[in-house]
């Protein structure tokens, strides 16, 4: 059973014009997204993985930086060609990203209730007392307690699992058809964190809102994600269902950042480590990004350009280590 | 709890509470915020006893005691056998450069306007009389050592990774030949792959230098990793104290068993029981009355929530809360 297509990203590459070079961001990705499914976009520092994200939203930092080509597909629309009001717009109703830091995102002189009633009255044309009603449901919606009394709070009021219960809410007011998690979860409790994990779920399973969940952690990928990319220095290097990803990793990079992870469940004597550093991306190595790094080159084609050969049904990586 | 003679730390019933006052000029007591109220362990030479625990536990404010930048409320610490309190002041000198620390944030640990050699001879330089020849040999086999070169002495800390930046300053907290060094989330602000790198130098540092860490991290598998012993913290107190392998494979405090639960999976097909506690952590200001933990116990009914805390030993070397100590 496929669900419908919610967003398509066809060979997208994003790239930053600096003194000292093109930065390569995003270089050539693709991948989609359908109703009712979350993809993990996983990768380190420098992968790209926030830059997709920017280039999904139309906030690609200019000038320097542009999406150079590719397509962005969203209810049939190239995203690309669109005009930055027409990007807004979309960003409020589409496509909303959640914020990483709910203390930078809230602002801090302004209540809940109004900050929540400003989003909300973009969507609801009525009156102010049937916004804050709406605001109050929002609240309660995310399993704020005594909604009524809270919407009165100022952000520095509330603990940091609750403003980022308020941020999630401010998402998902206008109904969006997609959410871009970037990281939310990096400064939360283990248990708030599992609390607004399990937020994020139940919204999806109402809704059937599709899910771009960026992240390092291969624990939110396991506990979240139905199909993971999985990123390096601007471009994805493995593409698979979840369970399919930690059963059968094919790139070395994926099998070695899986296996550099320390595990509760096991017990390691010295953890497995991948030499060196990720490239400068403004001076990437030709062919095969990951070749200065990759314990296994000699075996492989790291001369052929990076791009992505379906080795099992849904299981996609680079062509250089699939081609013999 | 260990041998006495392989003790390098011992902390004896800690209490760290700050007052709370209100107005400018007669400030009147309105309540006590009790940071760390009342907790015992051992740090044993040349191993590893983390802390665990979320935000306002009490973890943060034992480093501090430890580190002796802030004096404590009640209770004694000794190092080497012998009471911090009553240091004289060249002990105390001498106990500061034994004594060093890791922090979270590789960016602002560091100071950007020193080169690296500067920054990691501070300590020496403080602590010692060294001719600059002797710093020069010192910086560059420190810089070795945490797996750098000597070419990086020159360099400014702006122009390395993250994880570089952590290995300057563990350099730096290396340099005073320290026997207790404190890591507080050494490598939660480090990419993946980096942090396997630290952790294992870690690692190597402490079998070659016979050195103690006490650890805060938050992730439990590093926690489990690293550490020879575990203290869970909640709400300035030890709810459950034991070596790795049985705090996470045979937990008994229900705080301890919601923690490991909220852990992220390690594998999409190994989800764990989930145990979600209801609410939010109380304020250290105003503690439940008995078992801290009794407004989110899911197991409260069948406890003794009433008595005073304490830990009891369940097996040996397996301390846990007397309050949930009949419960399975």
């Amino acid at each position: 059973m496929s669900e419908e297509l919610l967003l398509k990203v066809e060979n997208l590459r994003t790239h930053f014009h600096t003194k000292t070079g093109i930065v390569k961001a995003v270089d050539g990705i693709d991948f989609e997204l359908r109703k009712g499914e979350t993809l993990g976009i996983v990768g380190e520092s420098g992968s790209g993985k926030s830059m997709t994200a920017w280039s999904i939203l139309g906030m690609v930092p200019k000038p320097a930086g542009r999406i150079e080509s590719g397509r962005i597909l969203y209810h049939g629309e190239d995203l690309v060609q669109k005009s930055d009001d027409e990007m807004r717009e979309i960003r409020g109703t589409g496509i909303c990203m959640v914020m990483q830091d709910p203390l930078t995102s809230l602002n801090p002189v302004i209540n809940i209730k109004k900050q929540l009633t400003e989003t909300l009255e973009l969507e609801y044309d009525e009156d102010k007392p049937s916004l804050v009603q709406r605001a109050i449901g929002l609240l309660s919606s995310v399993n704020i307690p005594a909604p009524e009394m809270r919407v009165t709070s100022f952000p520095h009021e509330m603990s940091g699992g609750m403003r980022q219960r308020v941020v999630g809410a401010i998402s998902i007011s206008r109904s969006p058809d997609i959410l871009i998690a970037d990281e939310p979860t990096t400064s939360l409790d283990v248990t708030i964190q599992l609390q607004y994990l399990k937020l994020l779920k139940d919204i999806q399973e109402e809704t059937g809102v599709g899910i771009i969940f960026i992240t390092h952690d291969f624990g939110i990928v396991a506990k979240m994600c139905d199909r993971v990319a999985v990123m390096y220095a601007g471009n994805i290097i493995e593409q698979a269902d979840v369970v399919e990803l930690f059963d059968n990793p094919q790139h070395p990079y994926t099998q070695a950042l899986l296996k550099s992870v320390p595990d509760l469940d096991d017990d390691v004597d010295m953890l497995p480590t991948i030499e060196g550093q990720p490239p400068d991306l403004a001076n990437t190595p030709s062919g095969c990004v990951f070749r200065d790094r990759c314990p296994n080159v000699a075996d492989h084609n790291p001369d052929l350009g990076m791009g992505l050969v379906e080795v099992k049904p849904g299981h996609f990586v680079d062509q250089c280590c699939v081609m013999r | 709890m260990a041998a006495i003679d392989n003790a390098l730390i011992q902390v004896n019933d800690l209490k760290k509470h700050y007052p709370v006052t209100k107005g400018a000029i007669t400030k009147t007591l309105v309540g006590t915020v009790k940071a760390i109220d009342g907790v015992s362990f051992t740090i044993n030479k040349g191993e590893t006893f983390s802390l665990v625990g979320e935000s306002g536990c009490g973890k943060t404010t034992t480093t501090k005691m430890i580190l002796m930048s802030e004096p404590p409320t009640e209770g004694v610490i000794t190092y080497e056998g012998a009471d911090m309190a009553q240091f004289s002041s060249p002990a105390r000198k001498e106990f500061k450069s034994s004594v060093q620390a890791v922090f979270q944030d590789p960016w602002s640990s560091l100071n950007p306007k020193m080169r690296v050699r500067d920054i990691i001879a501070e300590p020496i330089v403080t602590h010692e009389k060294v001719t600059n020849n002797e710093i020069n040999e010192r910086v560059n086999e420190l810089l070795g050592v945490v797996g750098m070169h000597p070419f990086h002495a020159e360099r400014y800390p702006h122009e390395f990774s993250g994880g570089q930046r952590q290995r300057i300053a563990i350099a730096r907290a290396l340099s005073t030949r320290p026997k207790l060094m404190v890591l507080d989330e050494p490598v939660s602000a480090l990419d993946v792959s980096i942090r396997a790198q630290v952790l294992n130098l870690l690692k190597e540092l402490q079998q070659t230098y016979e050195l103690s860490y006490l650890m805060i991290a938050h992730n439990l598998a590093t926690v489990k990793y690293m550490s020879h012993q575990v203290a869970v913290m909640y709400l300035g107190k030890i709810v459950e104290l034991g070596d790795p392998k049985t705090i996470f494979g045979d937990p008994q405090h229900p705080y301890t068993k919601a923690l490991i639960s909220a852990a992220l999976p390690s594998h999409p097909r190994l989800q764990r029981e989930e145990l979600v506690l209801t609410g939010e952590v109380p304020s250290p200001i105003d503690p439940p009355a008995g078992c801290v933990f009794r407004t989110r116990c899911p197991y409260v009914e069948e406890h003794q929530p009433d008595n005073e805390m304490g830990l009891v030993e369940v097996s040996p070397g397996h301390w846990v809360d007397k309050c949930s100590v009949p419960c399975k």
